[in-house]
Order: structure tokens, then C-alpha cells, then sequence
């Protein structure tokens, strides 16, 4: 193939393959963080080749090498990625084959291959990305590429780039209506058609499945979003917004650690107000899912109730993932706790913490009745002096000893620690929850963000007669030592919002309008699936929508823009001109070219209606009239006024045959 | 790849039959309707609908909103581009040029007048004519209300009278991924004179003196060179220059004066005469077996006589 001759009109030029060269770099602008730096490098190598040697004016580089290098090159790959599948693979190998295309580029041809490749390219970078950034700089990179594809197609009329933008331009904003239509109308079905490979990429974030208080010294508090949620009606009081996460039962005397799972959780009665929402949550490859207390029903695909109330996905969260939930706030615990949870709950570490084992122990002397047991660690933690603090000091061995008794500073994960073992020691179960307290109130759009920095931890009291009572022990602090970060919201407070965002409102306000546009653009756009189109059929007042009806809409919708597209297309291209006079001249032309007497091409008005006059005479006076104002209206000096021609013009109605016979 | 040419010959020749039924023969001008333009993807196009389908499965299949929406933009493009590919054609007004010769073993000069009314540029027009020994195309396009001449240069091996039975509107703009054509099935005729042979000297005759003479009132069919241009620019009447030898007798380019020659040599002896003759300004006359010319001289003069010896017959030589 290579040694066939080619057409002079078919050999790229230098021109050609800059902006193709062009174009793919553009495109891989979004994939530089997903495709490893040597792909990318070899793609830039590649187009620098060849761009240099048609600067020299030569051809490709011969056959063999090409070979060699396409062979080096996949085979490198293979040896990197041990496959080709996968989207993380696949998209690399997509640039790769690019790079080593536009090395071999020769006739037009091969750059149209190069083109669909760009496309492809886009595409691959929409599958996982999920932002608006993602799709308008694919929309771009198309609108360059389809200019360039116009310019290498059309190359025999040589014209500049704004002309080409401006027409490929053009093509997509008409293509719009009709994608959008495509897009709204087209089946979706439920789940995938096969089974995607897991490219297990990518860091985890959020809380994790441990909590060891006593190691961190600086808490950083990330303003990431953790999830948003959209209470269908009303909303639990902020105070009362507990995001249930990891449930933490063995303590070491220095970390807590989730216990194995149990499915079957205990019969709850629910007793409470109810309350409906939805949380979107971000991905953050792990497989909680943070609901409020206590759920009921949710709708999570391969989703998993413990015993203990977390609610487990079966496989890590590694896209953006709505879950619709019920949750009652105030439930009856019918059953007593088994004595398997009865003792792993209540079990400490031997030898460890000796100091509060004795606090505890004169504590419980003095309150033999649980309830009053716990209140008066409360109270201790109330009345001592003991401080919030976001930047601890490190914990000595006996870390609870070391936190309650020396340094008596410390964030929601000590004072959760040390509650839960004080508890404990008294005989009484207990449990640290992890999870998300509170969150931002987006009044812009009615919903909560719950960031990262609104982690928090808190402990669940088995009272007999009661069930588990959630104690929040952080909350107990006296609100004067609290020195910084702790939001007004444990404390009841309504405003939810920390000090710089007192300080600038309106920035606060910009960011709360940002974000409502997030959610909107991830409701509306990247949840858009079957139930958004039966309900958006249920707007159009479609009777029992399904399917057939989506596919007969669409059907018809097609037709219609592909009707309104004819019409705009025939528009430039036929046969009406903007001035309303030679329109008008047309239309004189055209009846006139009815009863037999066209106009020719050459001939110009006075002419056209001397030969007229010979051939009809008695349309002699009229057309010559017309035609003589016609010319005075374009060509005279002092023109008589136009609308009075126009008139005439459509009022002239020749008959087929002379008036005389 | 053998087999697939010879496919699309044999179904483009079979369309071509089909068309000509349908449309029966056409008068130029035409404008060419909705009912006479075909349209197919190119092998580009086939190629987009190709990755358009993988496209979709991908964005199908990855629950990809965003995939689906960018999927369904490139496919409403390629929409866009079939109806801007079929709109350059539609509307176009076509009309030949039958005016213009040419002679045997040169390339013969085919010319089509195309005409836009329209307001958009119509961009990458191919005119394909096919004779029966060659094909000649020409790439062209025509600006918004304006009108512009398509001139292929067809080789022509063989002296005759050429009939061009159809010719072919092509277009793949605007994005190459579909191409457009339409058939106008209105026979050109060319006639391709000999190739003129320069090997004898004409005739005898006494060469006139071409000494100027003075002025004579202008008539159709003079030699413009001789035109008295100031003449005419001064306000009088178109005049011409005379000259002595101008006024000699006619001169007859004769048949049968040569007599030991092969048919075509003989053709191309008289063509190269008549050529010489013109060339000269003089009057000249034509004697073939059938046909026979009055001496006269001009362009007019120069066209028949050539149209006279591009259509003798092969049979009677």
C-alpha cells in the first residue's frame, strides 16, 4: 500500500497535518491526568516527527520504520498495562494509536482517520468524567476538528480558518436541536449491557473504617463534598442531622475497628415522623453509604443493612451514586441485645487505662442506674475543664488515661473514645459511630451539603427498656472551650456556617449559587434515565407512558427538526434572495416563465420585456411598465417607491393563453 | 477490492440506466430538483457511522449521559452534513456550452455554465462528463447569486463528432462524509476536426501585396484585426482596414487535389489549410466528396469548415 503513488490533490500538506496535530493535542488535554505521561509523550514525539520532515517537504518516514516504531511502541504498552481492555487502557491505547497514525499520515485519508480517532477520543473522556468542563471542552475539541475536516475536504477552494470555524460552527449549532431531541427521547436502559472491568485506579477519601484519636495531632478539616441531600419534604431539625457511617465496636486502647457484618438487623418499630431524601454522593471508593437514623428503606443497588444500622454497598462507591431513603427518628427497640453484642460491646482491652478504669469504677459507686452513670461522665466532661481543640497533642500509650487526665484537649474522636470506654467499664454496652454531623443549607435550592469538614463521631448506649440512645459526648464541652473549627450547629445553633463565611456573604452566597448549579447539572443531566423520561412524558400529558411511546416521540420529533432543518438549509442555498425587490423581480420571472416566456439568463429587464411584448402582445403595456419601474429601482437615479412595484408585481396575474383568442 | 470496484461500477451503471428512464432526456437549462439528486455516504461516512455506533454502545453501556449526548451531537452532524451535501446540488442551475471545438489528439475543451441563485456559496462542485474514450472532470464552485463557467479538458484521441450523452454533478461538500450526485442526461456534441497537418504548402495562389488600400464599412464576419478601432472611438462608423491582397480571388482547398493520400491524411492537410488560410486572413473555400463550402472567411467561415471535416465519415474515406 505504501508504495502506491499518490495523487498530488490526496498528499497531506503541511498545513493539514499542523491542524490535525493541533486538534489532537487539544483533545488530549483532558486525558493528561488519566493517560500516562510516556503515551502522551509518544504522541507528541510522533507529531513532531512527522510535522518535521513535511517541513522539509518529505513524505512519511519509510514503511519498515514506521512498523518497527507501531510494533515497539503497542508492545511497550502490553508490558506496561498487561491489557487492552478497560476503559483506562483502552482510552491509552486510543492515544497511542493516534500518535503512531499521524506518524504515517500521508494522503487525506489517513488524516480522516485521524479525525475519527479525536472523536473517539472526546467521547472516552466523557465515559468517567461527569463535569460540564468535560463535555464543552469535547463540543470544542469537535468544533475544531469538523473545521479541520472542512478545510482538508474542501481543499480545493482555499479560504481561511475563521470561515471554516465559522461554518463547522454553523453545522453544530444546527446539529444541536436535533441531539438535544435525540438525547431527551432516546431509550435508556436500566443497567449496563455487559459487565465493565473495574480499572481499580484512583485514591479513596472520606472516613475509613477505623478511629484512632490519640495519633493525629492535626486534624485537617478538607472542604470536599462528601454528599448532598434533598429532603422530599420537610427536614429533620440540623441538630438532629446524623449521617450514619462506619460502626466502630473493638477498641485496642488505641484504635476503634468495625467488627465483622451480620446482615439481619433487629426489628425495629418505627415510631418517629418519617423522613424521605435523597443522597448523592460522591465517589469516594469505599462502601458506605451515609444515611440518617434510623433507615428503613432505601434504593441502593447490591445495598446491605448490618445489624448495627450501616448501610454497606457491596461494591466501593466509585462514581457518583443517589440513594433515595426512609428514615424514622425515633424507633422502638423490641428485643433484648444477644449476649454475643451484649459482650463485644462492652469489652475493653485488659490492662490498659487503668487510671479512668477507676474513675469509672467511683463514678459507678456513686450511680448505680445507668442512666445516671452516663449523665455524670457528661456532666464531667461539662464541668472539668476540658477543650476542643483541632490540633491535639499526641496521646501517650494508655491513650485514654493520657487524654482524660493530662492533656484534656482533643476533637469529637477523643471525647467519643474516652465516653465509650468509661461506659463500657461500668458494664454498659456502647459503640463509636463515625459518620457526618449537619452540613451547609443550600436555601438557593433546598438542599444540604455535607463537606468532609463535618465529620464527626459520636457513641450509641445500649440502655435496657431503651435500646441504643445516641450520646453525643463533643457536645457536652462548655461552649467557652471550644477553640476553633467546632461548628455553632452542635451546639443547636441554626446558623451553620463558619466565620469567613460571616465575614463575606456574598462569596458564601456565589458559592451556594455554584453549587445548586452542580446539583442540577448532576440531577438533571447525568441522572437522566428511564424514570426522568416517563415522568418528563407524564409533563408532556402522554397517557400511560412506556417505550413504544418514548420511540414514537422520538420519531416524531426527529421529523420535525429534520423538517425545520430543510427549511433553514434550503433557505441559504435557495431560492429566495433578502431583497425585497428582486424577490419580487423573481416572481415577475417566474410568472412570466409560466405562461412560456422565461427569462434568459443573459437577458436584462428591458430586453426580457421587449421579447415578451413580441410574443404576447397583449401583456405589451403591463410588462413593459414593470419591468421599466423594475430598473428604475435598482439602477435610477431618483428611485419611484418599491412597495408600489411590489404590489404591482403581485397583483400581475398572466393568463395561459392571450386575452384576444 | 477488485471485486468491490467492479461492483459499484456495475450498480452505478445500472443507476445510471434507471435515472435515464426516469428523467427521460433533459433540456438544458435545468435546475436540478429533489427527484433527480441521489446521495450515499463515502467511505469516510461509512467509517463515522461505524464509530458512531460503537459510540452510542459505549455511552449505552457505561450509563453515560454525557458519552450519549456528545454521541448523539456527532450523529445530528452527520445529519446536518447530508442536507448541506444535498442542498449544494439542489436549486443549481446547469447549461451547457456547445460553442467550442477542438481537434484530435489535443484536450478538448468541455464547458458547463453553472448558476446559483442562492445565498450560500455552493462549494466543491465536480463536473464529470464521460465520452466514449475518456472522462474529463473539473472541480469548481459558484458563489451565492452568481454564475461560473466548469471547463473540463477532455483528451480526444479520435478525429469525429463527439457526443457527450450525459454528464455528472458531483458533490461530497461540505464534510466529505456523503457525496451527492445528480445525472443530466443532455448530449453535448463536439466536434473534434483532425489534427492539422502542416506538410504541403496550400495551393498555389499569388500572394496579395497587403498593402492598405483604405477603409470599408464594417460587415459581419470581417477579421476583427483588421477593425479601424480609432475609427470607431471617434464616434464613426465600425470601419475596416483593407487591404491590397485582402481582395484576392478565393481560393479552394480541394478533396481531390489530394489524390495520392490516405483518407484521414488528406483530412489533416485540409484542416491544416483552413487553419493556415484563417490565419492569413484570406477567403478559402471547402470541396469534400458530399459537401461543399462557398469561399468566405471569419470565424464562422473557420467553424464550419471544421465542423464539415469533423463530421466526414469514416465509412466513405
Amino acid at each position: 500500500m505504501s508504495t502506491e503513488p499518490i495523487a498530488p490533490s490526496d498528499r497531506v500538506t503541511l498545513q493539514a497535518l499542523s491542524s490535525i496535530s493541533a486538534c489532537l493535542g487539544i483533545a488530549l488535554l483532558a486525558d493528561l491526568t488519566t493517560v500516562p505521561v510516556w503515551v502522551s509523550g509518544t504522541v507528541a514525539a510522533g507529531a513532531a516527527w512527522r510535522l518535521g520532515l513535511a517541513a522539509r517537504g518529505r513524505d512519511a518516514p519509510p514503511r519498515a520504520l514506521r512498523l518497527a516504531v507501531a510494533l515497539f511502541a503497542v508492545g511497550f504498552f502490553f508490558i506496561r498495562f498487561h491489557t487492552f481492555n478497560g476503559l483506562y487502557a483502552g482510552k491509552a491505547l486510543l492515544c497511542l494509536i493516534a500518535g503512531l497514525k499521524l506518524l504515517e499520515t500521508r494522503t487525506r485519508r489517513d488524516l480522516y482517520v485521524v479525525a475519527l480517532i479525536i472523536y473517539f477520543l472526546c467521547l472516552a473522556s466523557l465515559l468517567d468524567g461527569e463535569s460540564f468542563t468535560l463535555l464543552a471542552h469535547a463540543v470544542a475539541v469537535s468544533w475544531i476538528t469538523t473545521a479541520t475536516i472542512l478545510r482538508v475536504a474542501g481543499a480545493d477552494s482555499p479560504s481561511r480558518w475563521p470561515v471554516h470555524l465559522r461554518y463547522a460552527g454553523r453545522l453544530l449549532a444546527q446539529a444541536l436541536p436535533i441531539a438535544a431531541a435525540l438525547w431527551l427521547f432516546f431509550p435508556r436502559f436500566g443497567g449496563p449491557l455487559w459487565q465493565l472491568p473495574d480499572d481499580g485506579n484512583g485514591a479513596t477519601s472520606g472516613l475509613s473504617d477505623a478511629m484512632s484519636p490519640g495519633d493525629v495531632t492535626d486534624l485537617a478539616l478538607s472542604d470536599e463534598i462528601a454528599f448532598r441531600v434533598r429532603f422530599t419534604a420537610a427536614a429533620p431539625p440540623p441538630a438532629a442531622l446524623y449521617w450514619r457511617g462506619p460502626v466502630l465496636h473493638d477498641f485496642d486502647g488505641r484504635t476503634w475497628r468495625h467488627a465483622l457484618l451480620r446482615a439481619v438487623a433487629a426489628p425495629l418499630l418505627p415510631r418517629g415522623p418519617a423522613y424521605q431524601y435523597t443522597v448523592s454522593l460522591e465517589p469516594s471508593r469505599r462502601h458506605w453509604l451515609f444515611v440518617l437514623d434510623w433507615p428503613f428503606a432505601w434504593s441502593a443497588p447490591r445495598a446491605l443493612l448490618t445489624n448495627d444500622y450501616m448501610l454497606i454497598s457491596s461494591t466501593p462507591v466509585t462514581q457518583r451514586l443517589d440513594v433515595t431513603a426512609t428514615s424514622y427518628a425515633d424507633v422502638a427497640w423490641t428485643g433484648a441485645l444477644d449476649a454475643g453484642s451484649r459482650q463485644r460491646d462492652t469489652r475493653l482491652p485488659a490492662g490498659l487505662n487503668p487510671r479512668s478504669l477507676a474513675l469509672a469504677r467511683s463514678l459507678r459507686d456513686a450511680h448505680p442506674d445507668d442512666a445516671g452513670y452516663i449523665r455524670a461522665i457528661l456532666t464531667l466532661f461539662h464541668e472539668q475543664a476540658y477543650f476542643y481543640t483541632l490540633t491535639p497533642p499526641q496521646l501517650a500509650e494508655d491513650s485514654v488515661d493520657s487524654f482524660l487526665f493530662d492533656t484534656r484537649r482533643g476533637f469529637c474522636g477523643h471525647y467519643a473514645s474516652a465516653f465509650a470506654s468509661l461506659v463500657r467499664a461500668a458494664g454498659i454496652p456502647a459503640r463509636v459511630i463515625t459518620g457526618y454531623h449537619g452540613g451547609t443549607y443550600n436555601r438557593f435550592a433546598g438542599y444540604w451539603i455535607v463537606r468532609q469538614s463535618d465529620a464527626h463521631a459520636w457513641v450509641e448506649v445500649w440502655l435496657d427498656g431503651r435500646g441504643w440512645v445516641r450520646m453525643d459526648p463533643t457536645s457536652a464541652i462548655a461552649p467557652e472551650r471550644v477553640e476553633r473549627g467546632l461548628n455553632d450547629l452542635v451546639y443547636g445553633g441554626a446558623a451553620s456556617t463558619s466565620r469567613w463565611q460571616q465575614r463575606t456573604p456574598w462569596l458564601a452566597d456565589a458559592r451556594l449559587r455554584l453549587d445548586a448549579l452542580r446539583l442540577l447539572w448532576r440531577e438533571r443531566i447525568l441522572r437522566y434515565d428511564q424514570n426522568s423520561q416517563e415522568r418528563m412524558l407524564k409533563w408532556l400529558h402522554v397517557p400511560n407512558p412506556d417505550q413504544r411511546k418514548l420511540a414514537l416521540l422520538l420519531g416524531a420529533s426527529l421529523i420535525v427538526g429534520m423538517a425545520w432543518l430543510s427549511w433553514q438549509v434550503r433557505r441559504d442555498a435557495g431560492c429566495r434572495p433578502k431583497d425585497p425587490l428582486e424577490r419580487a423581480y423573481r416572481i415577475l420571472c417566474r410568472r412570466l416563465a409560466r405562461i412560456g416566456a422565461p427569462r434568459r439568463p443573459h437577458e436584462g429587464a428591458e430586453a426580457y420585456a421587449a421579447r415578451v411584448a413580441a410574443l404576447r402582445p397583449d401583456l405589451d403595456a403591463t410588462v413593459t411598465a414593470l419591468c421599466r419601474r423594475y430598473s428604475d429601482l435598482r439602477y435610477g437615479a431618483s428611485p419611484p417607491d418599491r412597495a408600489v412595484f411590489i404590489a404591482a408585481v403581485r397583483r400581475f396575474r398572466p393568463r395561459d393563453f392571450p386575452a384576444s383568442s | 477490492m477488485k471485486g468491490a470496484a467492479r461492483l459499484r461500477r456495475v450498480a452505478e451503471l445500472r443507476l445510471r440506466r434507471w435515472s435515464a428512464r426516469r428523467h427521460g432526456s433533459d433540456a438544458l437549462s435545468l435546475t436540478v430538483g429533489r427527484r433527480r439528486i441521489y446521495i450515499i455516504p463515502t467511505r469516510f461516512g461509512a467509517a463515522l457511522a461505524l464509530l458512531l455506533t460503537a459510540m452510542l454502545i459505549a455511552g449505552l453501556n457505561y450509563n453515560s449521559n454525557l458519552g450519549l449526548a456528545f454521541g448523539f451531537l456527532l450523529v445530528s452532524l452527520a445529519l446536518i452534513a447530508m442536507h448541506h451535501c444535498h442542498h449544494n446540488l439542489l436549486g443549481l442551475v446547469v447549461d451547457a456550452n456547445c460553442e467550442i471545438d477542438g481537434f484530435a489528439g489535443d484536450a478538448v475543451r468541455v464547458e458547463v455554465l453553472l448558476r446559483n441563485d442562492g445565498r450560500a456559496e455552493r462549494c466543491g462542485i465536480e463536473v464529470r462528463f464521460a465520452a466514449a474514450d475518456g472522462q474529463a472532470a473539473v472541480l469548481c464552485s459558484v458563489p451565492p447569486t452568481d454564475m461560473t463557467r466548469a471547463v473540463a479538458q477532455l483528451a480526444v484521441a479520435q478525429r469525429g463528432v463527439l457526443r457527450i450523452e450525459r454528464f455528472e454533478l458531483r458533490t461530497r461538500h461540505p464534510l466529505g462524509w456523503f457525496r451527492a450526485w445528480s445525472y443530466v442526461h443532455c448530449p453535448l456534441t463536439l466536434f473534434v476536426a483532425p489534427q492539422p497537418a502542416g506538410g504541403r504548402a496550400p495551393p498555389a495562389t499569388a500572394p496579395g501585396d497587403e498593402e492598405f488600400a483604405g477603409l470599408r464599412a464594417y460587415t459581419a464576419g470581417m477579421p476583427l484585426k483588421h477593425m479601424a478601432w480609432k475609427v470607431l472611438a471617434r464616434g464613426g462608423a465600425p470601419a475596416v482596414r483593407s487591404y491590397t491582397g485582402t481582395a484576392a480571388p478565393p481560393k479552394w482547398l480541394d478533396w481531390a487535389a489530394l489524390e495520392p493520400l490516405a483518407p484521414e491524411e488528406r483530412l489533416a492537410q485540409l484542416c491544416g489549410w483552413v487553419l493556415a488560410c484563417d490565419a492569413a486572413q484570406r477567403p478559402y473555400g471547402l470541396k469534400l466528396p458530399d459537401v461543399v463550402i462557398a469561399p468566405a472567411i471569419g470565424p464562422l467561415q473557420r467553424r464550419t469548415c471544421l465542423r464539415a471535416l469533423a463530421a466526414f465519415p469514416a465509412a466513405a474515406a
